[in-house]
């Protein structure tokens, strides 16, 4: 065992020495009744960052998590362990048509856990269209402000000082030469030893994810985590949640196990993020829960395309912050929404991830992956939901409950998926590529700009020809003061149910335009302050 | 005129289910499974491990070592990360991944049928027959049992397996230049 590992504190394991509460369902050999003041579905950016807030302010938590606790010690930064233990679905989600895969969290700290610390504010004019056109009270920049400045402070969000790896360089190279804005990312992490491995957990306590920060601050205040235990479905009586049906989850947490938990609690949140946080409502097959039938529409991705190139340098993309470059150049020239915006950032390069994200299989796929060194790749994340022919995906439920998501892509949507294509292209030939390879099944190897921008304006943009990913899921239960058209209010209170809130990215009423973790950190302090105070008077 | 493409027409195989389908091929020489290297398999049937040890070097092509004890030990170890992972999916997900070998295997006798009712099986082991296959798979040749969308999402699954069990091996990582993780010091 290497020395940086034997001096790395393992902050919730010595905090579990000390009495934390934690349960571990997969082990519960009966079914067990648990009661508190409020109980907390979801211990990602919104449950976690709740929590703490509700423990501080005094009352009794428990805090639910459908993954495993997984602590710094257990993150080894191996691909396949993290992928199978820490991702939804082992990190193969997709939609259903099979044309988006999507990447969740699913561990104590949820997305927080496995995501690349990018940390933007809630960008204006997100905040203006909710005002302006989906009726939410209370989002202001002046009015957000504050919760920004709190959450910077609580998860350390700052400037990140050191220079951009080898794979963001080439973005930025790009952007100079061909006179584009860009910018440099700030990260939730401190004291990071720029390893790349955000993505497979933290193995030095750097990322400041809700596990190691708010989560130990809500089991330090007394409140009891239960992990591997999913939340099924909500018992209605007179008008409010009577108690909450959890069933455990099996040894490997990947499948449910045998035991079932019911929780009662005076007040419930949903924290189990967009996908899940509908699920929970779509399962309790309850009309006071839905009664316009919005819970699982309005699900926006930032559909994500993505552009490989060979440089004439080595990359080695598996190394350094992954996400230390962006440019917001496509949103702000196309902010009138006639075309879609997109934003533009990279992604990192382990081989797992890069193997089973580029095209093909035999020679032609081998032959990429022994030039991984030299691979530079590019993404462009689609900024949905401000068009009306971008209204989002919906949530459904599969034949065993578990949750899907049914996402068409729209041709507006698609003409932004070709626009990013061709504008990776150029960036990257901008940047000295030798080759570039849009990822699309028909795509071939392009050696120069006029060949790329020819090819890419005839490849058919199409589900499973174009290759599209998400690691951004919002919306679905979006908030607003029409309750005809929201399923919470501007303060994340359900509009019937007095007893339910839904503290997470799945009240987004479109996407946030930009990586969302910092907006739910902010919204969900903002809803859980509201809330503690209610609560405790 | 019996051609590889006329076999894969819906008309011509209307009657067949795909049980039937399963027994015809399993009398008809379709390759053993390879050594479970002590593997207590959970998942993959040993005809579908037969299956995997064929399909695996030619999508795999020369990201495998290649003297051919290197590539035949490559190849299970494949096969093992392969059912280590898919144990770890969703029931639903793993009931798909069942019906795809199913439908794998009908497509491909089918695409055999003429040599396999002759008696020759050394089709298994014609890495090009193989190939030509998989390329018709990826881009999803519409005049089979399944739609096209049906079949891309056939081959994307086979494929994005195969290609996370090995590049999750540590015996690909000279090949894709790939340090592993750091030693943290």
């Amino acid at each position: 065992m290497s020395d940086l590992r034997n001096k790395t504190p393992d902050l919730v394991v010595e905090g579990l020495k000390q009495g934390w509460k934690h349960i571990d369902a997969s082990g519960l050999t009966e079914d067990k009744i648990f009661e508190a003041d409020v109980v907390i579905i979801g211990s990602g950016a919104g449950g976690g960052n709740t929590s703490e807030i509700l423990a501080q302010a005094g009352l009794n938590v428990i805090i639910l998590e459908e993954g495993p606790l997984q602590t710094t010690r257990d993150f080894h930064m191996k691909e396949d362990e993290a992928y199978s233990n820490l991702y939804q679905e082992s990190a193969g989600r997709q939609t259903m048509d099979r044309g988006i895969k999507i990447f969740q969290g699913r561990m104590v700290g949820g997305g927080t856990g496995i995501n690349w610390t990018t940390c933007f504010r809630t960008p204006p004019s997100t905040l203006k269209f909710w005002t302006e056109e989906m009726q939410v009270n209370g989002f202001s920049e002046n009015e957000m402000r504050p919760w920004f400045e709190w959450v910077e402070h609580r998860y350390q969000i700052q400037d990140w000082e050191v220079s951009p790896n080898a794979n963001n360089s080439v973005l930025e190279t790009g952007c100079e030469k061909l006179g584009i804005s860009w910018g440099k990312i700030r990260r939730n992490v401190a004291g990071c030893l720029n390893l790349g491995y955000c993505g497979t957990g933290c193995p030095t306590n750097a990322k400041q994810s809700t596990l190691v920060t708010t989560i130990p601050g809500a089991l330090k205040e007394g409140a009891t985590l239960i992990s591997k235990a999913k939340a099924e479905n909500f018992e209605i009586k007179n008008g409010k949640i009577h108690e909450l049906k959890c069933h455990a989850m099996n040894l490997r947490g990947n499948n449910p196990g045998r035991q079932s938990l019911t929780i009662k609690a005076r007040h419930f949140v949903l924290s189990a993020g967009a996908i899940g946080s509908p699920a929970v409502i779509l399962r309790s097959k309850n009309k006071i829960l839905n009664p316009y039938g919005i819970v699982g529409t309005r699900t926006f991705l930032h559909p994500v395309n993505i552009s490989g190139a060979v440089m004439p340098f080595p990359v080695h993309g598996e190394y350094g912050a992954p996400q230390t470059i962006f440019s917001d150049h496509y949103i702000e020239t196309r902010i009138n929404n006639k075309k879609p915006g997109f934003k533009l950032e990279c992604p990192p390069l382990q081989p797992m991830l890069v193997s089973t994200t580029l095209e093909g299989h035999g020679k032609v796929h081998a032959n990429i992956m022994r030039k991984r060194p030299f691979l530079h790749a590019l993404i462009g994340l689609q900024r949905d939901g401000f068009h009306p022919e971008s209204i989002g995906g919906k949530v459904y439920l599969k034949s065993d409950s578990t949750p899907g998501l049914d996402y068409p892509v729209s041709n507006y949507v698609w003409e932004g998926i070709r626009d990013a294509f061709i504008a990776m292209a150029e960036l990257q030939f901008a940047s000295g590529a030798k080759t570039v390879a849009p990822v699309h099944r028909d795509a071939k190897l392009y050696q120069n700009i006029k060949e790329a921008k020819i090819a890419i304006a005839s490849l058919p943009m199409e589900t499973l020809k174009a290759r599209l990913f998400s690691a951004h899921v919002m919306g679905g239960c979006p908030m607003g003061e029409d309750s005809t058209k929201s399923v919470v209010n501007s303060k994340g209170l359900h509009h019937e149910v007095e007893n339910l809130s839904v503290f997470d990215g799945s009240v987004f009423p479109t996407s946030i335009a930009t990586n969302p973790m910092e907006s739910i950190f902010a919204v969900t302090a903002k809803f859980a302050t509201e809330l503690a105070n209610r609560l405790v008077s | 005129m019996l051609t590889r493409r006329n076999l894969l027409k819906k008309s011509a195989f209307s009657g067949m289910t795909l049980l039937a389908l399963e027994v015809f091929y399993a009398t008809r020489g379709i390759p053993t499974a390879p050594d479970s290297l002590g593997h207590s398999f959970e998942f993959l049937t040993p005809n579908e491990r037969g299956i995997l040890s064929k399909l695996t070097p030619v999508i795999l092509a020369e990201s495998l070592p290649e003297s051919t004890e290197g590539r035949e030990l490559a190849v299970k170890e494949v096969i093992v990360g392969w059912d280590i992972a898919v144990n770890g999916l969703p029931i639903l997900t793993q009931k798909e991944i069942r019906k795809l070998f199913a439908v794998l295997n009908s497509n491909f006798i089918f695409s055999l049928t003429p040599r396999l009712l002759t008696g020759v099986t050394e089709a298994w082991d014609n890495f090009d027959e193989i190939e030509e296959f998989l390329n018709d798979w990826r881009l999803s040749d519409p005049d089979s049992l399944l739609t096209a969308n049906e079949l891309r999402v056939g081959y994307i699954g086979m494929v994005e397996l195969t290609m996370a069990s090995w590049y999750a091996n540590t015996r690909s990582w000279s090949f894709c230049g790939y340090p592993g993780p750091p030693v943290l010091y």
